[in-house]
């Protein structure tokens, strides 16, 4: 992208809970601009080790659940910040991704997608037996703050700045690892990883450090995710649904991209409301069939993300100037 | 770059939704109308949906029941009460995100929901910051209403309120006559048998009887260890807390194990399964039940409703949707009395709120809140199956049948 291109979106992301502050429920416009910005990191975090190194992981949802677990669990134990809880459900996260990664990065291809899928189911179901984490009940952040540490309020936008804050932080590393010698192997890891492996790539030692990366991030937007909502329970945390939400967003915008996942977040996150707002009253399921109905057509006519039809059109458009160009 | 904005815009104010005129009584309510709790979503939209036509249309046929005979709302001039559902869709942030989009861009005066326990949490913590009154029809959660919420109130009873009334039941058949000194308490090890299990034997013990609990896996595939327990300690009264395949066992393996205690209470969830009757119903002649609704005798206000009920959805109306409907005509009244939409009095009316057990169509002695919002009379109707079904047999003055003590079993 061109540096225009950065400097409109960063301006259109920064204004944009002033732009709707005049509409009628520009709170609930604020929210879901919030909740866009929450999945857009969600996504971009995975994407580091799926869509980068081609892993395809769907037990993201157990580094989630430390991020969102961790800060409710240091408020309810000891009614600490939930704060202060953020970077131990990252080095939580980080324990896990250590311990997780060492057996299952010896399955490739879907084993190891379906490696994951059982190690986070594990997690679930501990986690909702285990009274010390709430079990089946869940944890509780505190409902009305005691102070501006709490972080709870009732407006979206001091929670909107500060996802943006994040999502800028995760983009910023991600673009720069693309550019270094990490962000090299793992594309050669993600093309082939036999390939790779006879090129001198040190595999299992660049995929355990996407892993670590990637689980890092996706353990701060869970712990987002669990300040915002001040609750998590096991199938809000550790869900599937968790880690397919991310693939999804991911896979829409494009995966293996810097924007893909932000681009996806921002077009499924309002369809998904929206549907939900038009047809879910209703109570005829119309919600899904919609939003599912979307994402078939996606990817029936543009498998390789959203992402991919903007850049074939701009070299499309490249391509024409060019011509142009010869014929004067 | 330009087009991205563009969708992204578009999407983002599609989202929003169409604004309505405000001319009626907005209030929201928030259901699990997909997902895996949708058919109990499903049952209570109906019944909100015939509790806003009692109330909006004059039926002066529901002696008793506040609103029923005028249409609208009387003291504001006759207003008609709009309800806007949503779907939660069983996710604590999606009924946060449908909280805040009732309260910010429908301006509901009040909201209502939710069925699971964790959406509540987290959708009455939104109505709490905007102070928009939030009326609990059916979460059960003790902590929901113990956060110091002053915009929260619970209409429904919960797990104490279910032990106070068994131990009541039990203390009045002993003062009738009947032998009732021991209690066995026989729950399932999750949250639900753990957390209802619990506040019996609390109850129990604190009323002075002498109580055994047992604590089982409802995966089991033998009970007989348990049954031969307490067929050992024989006591007079076991109550039974738990899902419907272990309960059908448990029902099972008495008979075969000849042994039958003097009345056995099933808490609601098992033996309320449909598949329970058709099953061990044969077996099971006066087990007691729990539930706070019943359709009562023909000509009644409750066999009104359900007829009501029953026309729109085809179904005899259920406790869960029972108890959204009471908390609906709960609020219906406190607005009314309010006289206002202003948020601030419509909670003053709430606060104030005193039904008697007569203005209620269901079982609890009546609707009075304490300072956290919980109704503190709160209760339920045991019910007995005689036959095929299930009849109301205590308290007396909502019985459709008369007790039988003890209870037949299989004879």
């Amino acid at each position: 992208m061109t540096r225009r291109g950065w400097v409109v979106l960063a301006a259109a992301l920064l204004a944009y809970p002033w732009a709707v502050a005049g509409s009628d429920g520009a709170a609930f416009l604020q929210d879901m601009g919030a909740l866009v910005l929450l999945a857009a990191i969600g996504a971009s975090a995975w994407n580091i080790l799926g869509g980068y190194a081609g892993q395809i992981s769907v037990g993201h949802a157990m580094f989630f659940g430390a991020g969102a677990y961790v800060p409710l669990l240091v408020y309810q134990h000891w009614q600490a910040p939930p704060l202060l809880g953020v970077p131990l459900g990252v080095a939580a996260s980080l324990g896990i991704a250590l311990i997780v990664g060492h057996p299952t990065f010896r399955l490739a291809g879907h084993y190891f997608s379906m490696a994951t899928i059982a190690v986070a189911e594990l997690v679930r179901i501990m986690v909702g037996n285990w009274d010390f984490l709430g079990a089946a009940i869940g944890l509780q952040g505190p409902a009305t703050g005691r102070g501006w540490y709490d972080l709870t309020f009732r407006s979206a936008v001091p929670y909107y700045y500060i996802f943006l804050a994040v999502l800028a932080l995760l983009l910023a590393v991600t673009a720069q690892m693309q550019r270094s010698r990490l962000g090299y192997y793992l594309h050669a890891i993600g093309a082939g990883e036999r390939a790779a492996r006879s090129l001198g790539v040190p595999v299992r030692r660049y995929k355990l450090y996407a892993l670590l990366l990637s689980a890092g991030f996706t353990s701060l937007a869970g712990s987002l995710y669990a300040l915002k909502t001040g609750f998590v329970d096991p199938d809000s945390g550790l869900g599937i649904l968790v880690s397919v939400q991310m693939i999804i967003t991911a896979a829409l915008g494009g995966a293996g991209t810097l924007l893909g996942p932000l681009l996806g977040a921002a077009i499924l996150v309002p369809l998904q409301t929206a549907t939900n707002t038009w047809f879910g009253g209703g109570g005829s399921g119309l919600t899904y069939v919609i939003y599912g109905g979307v994402i078939v057509l996606i990817a029936r006519f543009e498998p390789g993300g959203l992402l991919e039809l903007w850049h074939r059109r701009a070299a499309a458009r490249l391509a024409r100037r060019g011509r142009v160009r010869h014929a004067a | 770059m330009k087009h991205m904005l563009a969708i992204l815009a578009a999407a983002m104010l599609a989202a929003a939704g169409p604004a309505r005129a405000a001319d009626t009584i907005k209030l929201g309510a928030l259901y699990p109308l997909t997902g895996n709790s949708a058919p109990a979503g499903q049952a209570a939209k109906a019944a909100i949906a015939v509790a806003v036509d009692i109330v909006n249309t004059a039926h002066p046929e529901f002696k008793g029941l506040p609103l029923a005979d005028t249409a609208g709302l009387p003291n504001l001039g006759g207003a008609k009460i709009e309800v806007i559902d949503a779907d939660h869709q069983g996710d604590p942030s999606v009924g946060q995100q449908q909280a805040l989009r009732l309260i910010t861009r429908e301006h509901v005066a009040a909201l209502l929901g939710t069925y699971q326990s964790s959406v509540a949490l987290t959708a009455t913590a939104v109505a709490e910051r905007y102070g928009i009154p939030f009326v609990i029809g059916d979460s059960v959660a003790a902590n929901i209403t113990q956060r110091g919420f002053k915009w929260t109130f619970r209409v429904t009873p919960i797990a104490g309120d279910f032990a106070v009334s068994y131990v009541d039941f039990l203390t009045q058949m002993k003062r009738s006559g009947r032998k009732v000194d021991s209690i066995a308490v026989l729950n399932e090890n999750t949250d639900y048998g753990t957390s209802i299990g619990g506040s019996i034997v609390e109850a129990a013990q604190k009323a002075g009887y002498q109580v055994m609990r047992i604590v089982y896996n409802a995966k089991s595939t033998d009970v007989s260890a348990q049954v031969l327990q307490l067929k050992d300690k024989n006591p007079d009264v076991a109550i039974f807390v738990g899902y419907t395949a272990d309960e059908i066992l448990y029902m099972k393996t008495l008979k075969e194990l000849d042994y039958k205690p003097a009345m056995i209470i099933g808490d609601d969830a098992g033996f309320s399964d449909p598949s329970f009757i058709p099953a061990v119903g044969d077996i099971s002649q006066g087990v007691l039940d729990r539930s706070a609704w019943d359709a009562g005798k023909p000509g009644s206000v409750t066999y009104r409703i359900n007829e009501m009920y029953k026309a729109r959805t085809g179904r005899d109306m259920d406790d869960t949707s029972g108890r959204w409907m009471q908390a609906f005509f709960v609020l219906a009244d406190a607005i009314n009395r309010a006289g206002s939409t202003d948020p601030a009095k419509i909670q003053k009316a709430l606060r104030e709120t005193d039904l008697k057990p007569a203005q209620l169509m269901m079982g609890y002695r009546g609707v009075k809140f304490d300072a956290s919002g919980q109704n503190l009379l709160a209760s339920t109707y045991l019910i007995q199956l005689q036959g095929k079904s299930y009849k109301a047999v205590w308290p007396e003055a909502r019985a459709t049948a008369t007790l039988q003590w003890p209870m037949t079993g299989w004879k």
